[in-house]
């Protein structure tokens, strides 16, 4: 799949409608909540309602596909180093030397993988339905000087971009003969070496171009700017930013009061 | 139209086809055969297949359904350094090979890969050094030369891996035409020699010049096949194909009421076309 251009994929759906700073507070809130709980099976409910909310929207599966596959390392590693790096208490499924193993480890292990898995899927929600003038607009309306919002926005823009680039290049040394498929861990990471210092040859490069092509186009920090599209909120945008609040306030309340979503399973 | 081949088989596409991801089909079922020293031009609009075409030829792209044959061992059953040995395979941009600190080290980069003795890699590199004109650049970081220079460098760099076939993907693109040229007389040396060319590009200029064969691709299916002269002659084709013909080529055809040949392809042949007319007459 490609994906060298842009993560938003244009659709006429809600969440493509949805003001993008009700976007933005609901990827606060959720993250927020996401940190708070630790439980798995509320991680596989936030999981399963981002996807809902992407396919709702139209986005295509593959789309799904490629978060899933960026995260797939994340989501191997991460229970697999909890299990060796935090034993947990209670009874033991393996034992050997240092390393104990136990169903708790298991579990708290799967829920911080798929924690990651779903805060990643809640900033997509945002990145996949919020065209990048929207985006750096939601900022801005929201205090952060334009300068800054721009460099979230060109942050965001040209990761699919250096992924590409990536794969772009690793293929390009392999025409070379370089085998990045062969040995161990180590002798693997060396030979991915000649394609890191391209790189950063070629993001060096691009950033140099693209701080020209801006002030080419007479961008200036700290100049007075107007707005071609602003943001109008409309009243379903504050009535969904208010049922986000109320939400997000009776959860924390469940969490800190009674504990819900705080243990691992 | 057929390509006739007359060399032994290097290249054989057997209904090839390649879809990105679930959605996005490339190529629709190529059949093609490419011989040994035949000098190719792989014509087409954008996005008509060219380049995933020619990344099924060092195995960079395994193909969805068919196969493809590198000297009759399908490339399905190779990695891409084993191919590297036959097919050297250049990048459309120099930039994404680069990264060496000197060119004299960029050079050595691939026959290194390949496993060869510190002589023999020395040997190529101060060859490909000579044959390209970068001895004044050897010991230059490739990264910070002009373009022009970045762009012989990646050829190079994959010379002296000593390839039998030479994919060269747009590799004129942003030179100037006294570049153009210097490089396209390199690539044309190299065919002169007996090396299998394959050149990936928008210039109908170099087609006419250079490439003896041209394949025009069209949504991922050939469209045409066959001897650049016979190729250029199938304008409406083309016109599908949204190719252009170089201005001597049209001007050929329009002065062919005239008894001029209408399948000239470069400035000399219709210089020379006319000479012959202008001499003919009382």
């Amino acid at each position: 799949m490609s994906l060298s251009f842009d993560l938003y994929v244009e659709r006429r759906s809600w969440l493509h409608r949805l003001d993008a700073r009700v976007k933005l507070l609901f990827v606060a809130l959720a993250t927020g909540l996401l940190l708070a709980m630790s439980n798995l099976w509320v991680m596989l409910a936030a999981l399963a309602g981002a996807h809902a909310v992407i396919l709702s929207a139209r986005i295509p599966r593959s789309r799904i596909r490629w978060v899933w596959q960026m995260m797939l390392p994340i989501t191997v590693l991460i229970p697999l180093l909890w299990v060796v790096f935090y034993p947990g208490e209670g009874r033991a499924l393996f034992s050997f030397w240092l390393l104990r193993i136990t169903p708790l480890s298991i579990v708290q292990g799967l829920a911080v993988a798929l924690r990651i898995d779903a805060l990643a899927f809640c900033f997509f929600i945002w990145l996949f339905s919020t065209d990048q003038a929207t985006l750096v607009r939601s900022l801005v309306r929201l205090g952060l000087p334009y300068e800054w919002g721009l460099v979230v926005a060109i942050a965001f823009r040209y990761l699919p971009t250096f992924y590409g680039v990536f794969g772009m290049i690793a293929e390009a040394q392999q025409a070379r003969a370089l085998d990045l498929s062969q040995g161990g861990p180590i002798r693997r990471a060396r030979a991915y070496l000649p394609v890191l210092v391209a790189m950063i040859i070629t993001a060096l490069r691009t950033t140099e171009h693209l701080s020209q092509a801006l002030e080419a186009r007479a961008f200036r920090p700290g100049a007075r700017r107007t707005s071609l599209k602003d943001l109008h909120a409309r009243p379903v945008d504050l009535a969904v930013g208010a049922g986000l609040l109320i939400g997000a306030a009776l959860l924390f309340w469940l969490r800190f009061r009674f504990g819900i979503g705080a243990l691992a399973l | 139209m057929e390509f006739p081949v007359t060399h032994p088989p290097c290249i054989q596409v057997e209904n090839l086809h390649y879809t990105y991801g679930d959605e996005v089909p490339a190529l629709r079922g190529i059949d093609l055969t490419i011989a040994d020293n035949d000098f190719v031009a792989i014509i087409g609009q954008n996005g008509s297949g060219k380049t995933t075409l020619v990344k099924h030829f060092n195995g960079l792209l395994k193909p969805t359904r068919g196969r493809v044959l590198i000297d009759g061992v399908d490339t399905a059953h190779r990695s891409v350094s084993e191919l590297a040995h036959t097919v050297g395979y250049v990048f459309q941009n120099p930039d994404y090979q680069l990264f060496c600190a000197t060119t004299r080290e960029e050079l050595s980069f691939g026959p290194r890969n390949l496993g060869l003795d510190e002589a023999e890699v020395r040997a190529r590199t101060e060859e490909a050094l000579t044959y390209f004109g970068l001895q004044a650049f050897a010991e230059a970081p490739p990264a910070i030369l002009g373009y022009g220079l970045r762009r012989l460098v990646s050829v190079a760099a994959v010379y002296t891996l000593r390839p039998r076939i030479f994919v060269l993907d747009e590799p004129t693109a942003g030179l100037d035409w006294r570049a153009t040229l210097g490089l396209m007389a390199l690539v044309g040396r190299l065919h002169e020699v007996g090396h299998t060319i394959l050149l990936v590009t928008h210039d109908m200029r170099l087609v006419a010049g250079f490439c003896r064969r041209s394949l025009v691709l069209h949504e991922g299916r050939v469209l045409l096949d066959g001897p650049t002269r016979q190729v250029f002659g199938q304008a409406d084709l083309l016109q599908q194909a949204q190719i252009e013909l170089p201005q001597v080529c049209v001007l050929a055809r329009q002065l062919s009421s005239q008894g001029i040949p209408g399948d000239c392809l470069t400035v000399g042949d219709l210089a020379g076309s006319l000479a012959r007319r202008l001499g003919e007459r009382p």
